[in-house]
């Protein structure tokens, strides 16, 4: 069996280029072609986790590139980690293959989307199964780029090329750095191997700042794909895509590879402690901030666009405490809990044809499935036992707190309350209350079985996961690590939870006489500091009682840091471009200028560095 | 000094002016005729490296086709003057990008250059001359070298269709 | 300890470096499409220069590997011009000028 794990990555690409190819001849039926091969990934897949579980190792490698003393090997390895994610990625996408068949039918480009999504799958098995940089980084950019022809799907509206290209462009900046950090590792290392690399760097003796340094450049790739602050500003946009895709790659997998990122390093970041801090305090920073962004939004899709932050966020927390196992938890369950949730988003947009929460409401009435297996997500995503969320989400915690890195238990809980806090103003605006608009709820149905059954087959998992591998996946991924105990400050994160979601179900089940009058009170503030905040988040009172201070900081850093930080980047590649507009006006000879100034350049580097 | 050594530096400095009078002439004309100069120069410099076929082609195909092929460009597209901005080292520094960056590129070119020649260690002597240079450069032409010699063919015959092809009038069509 | 014929090798390479940097100017400079081609013949030429001055100056057997290639070099020369030379014909009757400056039929 061993010998035959690339199979699991190989199926998909065959599957792909078929696709391509006489994908044309056959029509709809192409999709068949993805569906089969990763069915039998799948398969594989769950055969590796069993052969891993009993202790076997899986690896093989083939010498690819031998130029002098430059030894490049090509292969996998799976480990315990390895073995979750690549059962855990082509189950979930075999299935959300299946749902968009259905989601999808009719759509002008449909083979296209189907390859594209086979052809991610076939990069995520990649990077999951490589054991070196090398591949790992190619799978990585081939993700990117389905990532930005998905979203682009509908290229038709020029928002969803723009979502596309920003997607594109602020994962790149992430890459770079990581690159940087491959770079700088194989310079000292010579070795690209993920399994030979800490051994090979330790044996160097290198001073911390070396190791942090490098830990940090390859952080910087996950922090760019997985959303992380302050790279976060892609995953919002990119819900133009199509929902499935939200579902699959901006929720599920693609931006779990950043977690996954450090997991697979994580034996470098364990040699840099202060790299493994930075970790956590990105994503404590990013649990925080992402679930105060979402309690604002009224796109019932940006909500969970913010709540992936903010979850992703949790698993950093999880690797930056040395809970590698905890964020791997909080990594599968909320793959389940959030396709779930996506999915059920996605019936609630294709009944009433918008993704405003303000034009929904008592949709309790027309979609009892949707409604139930929505809520049944939002438990889990809200941590409320005995669903999957409450236990990795506790367990990263615990650890935390075990840890006595409080600022990250503090900031994690407070995001927990506020989790507990827009699940329930979602759910509430969604599927209760009064119809706000009555055309659209005239007009709104449930959803056809083919999209309904997948959420009931994924409910199960949102809500018994964690009950059933919370201490067998715990003994798999860090064998002889005690359960994490928190003494009673454990039940803080839940008591929060509890808090917000019963702020938010007063405040959005009575007279909305009383949220009125709740803004009138704060009006001055609100007034006085952002007129348009205000007209933003109307109807979002509560978000005064979770602490307007924080908010307005979180939103003043966004649009002037951030913005500025990104408005600034433009402005002066408008300001160079005027300036080099003559050399690439279309006119040959400046391009040849441009090779000869280059050239000139070039040459006294290569001469000034001792070429 | 040997008189070789004086010829050479002679010869270079003819060469080396020829082909800065084409950079900075006014008249094409006169641009077309110190271009035959340097590739007259050039020739001389194959006779000296003992590259006589060499020679004897730089003065057929360049001096002699390659000019005609200008002269009648010129002719045929009616520019007597060069009609741009010549190149006065004042104008040079003076507009932005094509002003100084094409002057500076170059210097900066030739000075790099520069300093890596005379970094490197070079073979000192010459390998003996060969008795009869044609036979030297065609027997390798003829034998490791056919396939890219038909290349190469194939290539002027494609250049010489797709010149007539380019320059018929429309009416001739 | 110079050549046989008693110019050492790096005269040659200076004469063609500067020739190619003279050549290099005329074609980033000038604007009229005939001057360019002539700054690029000049390049070329330049290249010939330090490709016969090897021929001469590496062991016997392998020396007539530089004209070999200056042959070549004069080969797609003569195409290079021929159709070059055959482009600038066609703009100057289409569009009265052969002034760069004015083509720029590659903007996007």
């Amino acid at each position: 069996m061993a010998g035959y794990a690339w199979l699991v990555a190989a199926l998909p690409l065959v599957a792909y280029v078929l696709m391509v190819f006489v994908g044309r001849r056959v029509g709809e039926k192409a999709a068949l072609f993805g569906i089969v091969a990763l069915a039998v990934s799948a398969i594989l897949a769950s055969v590796i986790l069993v052969q891993v579980v009993h202790g076997q190792t899986i690896a093989a490698s083939i010498p690819w590139v031998t130029v002098g003393t430059l030894k490049i090997t090509m292969g996998y390895s799976v480990g315990p980690v390895e073995a979750v994610l690549l059962t855990m990625v082509s189950f979930v996408s075999c299935f959300i293959e299946i749902y968009s068949m259905g989601y999808m039918h009719g759509d002008a480009r449909y083979n296209r989307f189907f390859a594209n999504v086979t052809l991610f799958v076939t990069a995520m098995l990649t990077t999951v199964l490589a054991n070196n940089f090398i591949l790992f980084f190619a799978g990585w950019e081939i993700m990117g780029l389905c990532s930005y022809l998905l979203i682009g799907h509908w290229f038709e509206d020029p928002a969803n090329c723009r979502a596309a290209t920003k997607a594109f462009i602020v994962t790149r900046i992430g890459d770079v750095g990581l690159l940087l950090g491959i770079w700088w590792s194989y310079s000292l290392t010579h070795t690209f191997n993920f399994n030979a690399l800490p051994g090979a760097l330790s044996v160097l003796h290198l001073g911390g700042g070396t190791l942090n340094a490098i830990a940090l450049l390859i952080f910087l790739g996950a922090v760019g794909k997985s959303a992380q602050i302050p790279l976060q500003i892609w995953l919002p946009d990119a819900m133009a895509g199509p929902t499935p895709i939200s579902a699959l790659i901006h929720a599920a997998t693609m931006v779990a590879a950043g977690v996954f990122l450090v997991a697979r390093t994580y034996p470098i970041f364990q040699m840099a402690p202060s790299a493994l801090w930075w970790v956590g305090l990105v994503g404590a920073v990013t649990a925080f901030v992402g679930a105060t962004m979402a309690t604002v939004q009224v796109d019932i899709k940006k909500v969970l666009a913010y709540s992936t932050i903010s979850q992703l966020g949790y698993m950093m927390i999880g690797l930056g405490v040395g809970a590698m196992w905890a964020g791997i938890f909080h990594l599968l369950s909320h793959a389940f809990f959030k396709a779930l949730l996506f999915l059920g988003a996605g019936s609630v947009i294709h009944a009433t044809g918008t993704q405003n929460m303000h034009e929904m409401g008592g949709l309790w009435h027309k979609q009892k499935s949707t409604a139930i297996t929505f809520i049944v997500g939002g438990l889990a995503l809200a941590a409320i036992p005995p669903t999957s969320g409450y236990f990795s989400k506790d367990a990263i915690l615990a650890s935390a707190y075990q840890a006595h890195d409080m600022l990250f238990f503090w900031l994690g809980a407070l995001g927990a309350g506020m989790t507990a806090y827009y699940v329930m103003r979602a759910i509430l605006m969604t599927f209760f209350g009064k119809p706000k608009k009555p055309e659209i709820y005239a007009h709104a149905h449930e959803s056809p079985r083919v999209m309904t059954a997948p959420l009931w087959v994924l409910a199960v998992p949102a809500a018994f996961l964690g009950l059933v591998i919370d201490g067998p996946i715990r003994h798999f991924l860090a064998p002889g690590t005690p359960a994490p105990n928190a003494g009673w400050m454990g039940y803080l994160p839940l008591t929060l939870a509890v808090i917000g979601a019963v702020v938010a179900y007063v405040l959005y089940t009575g007279p909305v006489a009383r949220r009125a009058r709740l803004i009138s009170a704060l009006r001055p503030l609100y007034v006085l500091l952002k007129e348009k905040w205000f007209f933003d988040h109307l109807g979002s009172g509560v978000v005064y009682l979770l602490g307007v201070g924080p908010s307005l900081a979180i939103s003043a850093f966004d649009r002037y840091v951030v913005d500025g930080a990104v408005n600034g980047v433009g402005r002066m590649a408008l300001w160079f471009g005027r300036q080099w507009r003559r050399l690439v006006d279309g006119n040959a000879q400046g391009y040849m200028l441009t090779l000869a100034v280059a050239l000139a350049i070039g040459l006294i580097a290569l001469q000034a560095l001792g070429g | 000094m040997t008189s070789t050594l004086v010829i050479f530096i002679v010869l270079s400095l003819l060469t080396l002016y020829a082909a800065y009078r084409v950079a900075t002439a006014h008249l094409i004309t006169h641009a077309a005729l110190f271009l035959a100069g340097t590739f007259a120069g050039v020739a001389a410099l194959f006779f000296m490296l003992q590259a006589d076929f060499l020679a004897a082609v730089q003065l057929l195909l360049y001096a002699g086709a390659v000019m005609a092929v200008v002269v009648f460009a010129i002719m045929l597209s009616q520019m007597r003057e060069a009609g741009d901005h010549v190149p006065r080292w004042v104008d040079a520094l003076r507009s932005p990008f094509f002003g100084f960056l094409p002057l500076i590129s170059s210097v900066a070119l030739f000075v790099i250059l520069l300093i890596s020649y005379l970094d490197t260690p070079w073979p000192s002597s010459a390998t003996a001359a060969a008795v009869n240079s044609t036979r030297y450069v065609a027997v390798p032409l003829f034998q490791s070298y056919a396939l890219p010699f038909e290349v190469a063919s194939v290539l002027l015959l494609a250049a010489l269709i797709g010149a007539i092809v380019l320059t018929r009038r429309e009416d001739d069509r | 300890m110079p050549g046989a014929s008693g110019v050492p090798l790096i005269g040659y390479l200076i004469v063609a470096a500067a020739m190619f940097c003279i050549g290099a100017f005329t074609a980033l400079r000038r604007t009229n499409a005939i001057m360019i081609l002539m700054g690029i013949e000049l390049m070329l030429n330049a290249v010939n220069v330090n490709l016969v001055a090897f021929s001469r100056f590496v062991p016997a057997g392998n020396g007539a590997r530089g004209q070999v290639f200056a042959l070549f070099v004069l080969a797609v020369a003569a195409a290079e011009a021929a159709v070059g030379l055959a482009m600038v014909i066609i703009v100057s009757r289409r569009r009265d000028t052969i002034d760069v400056d004015h083509i720029n039929l590659m903007r996007g």
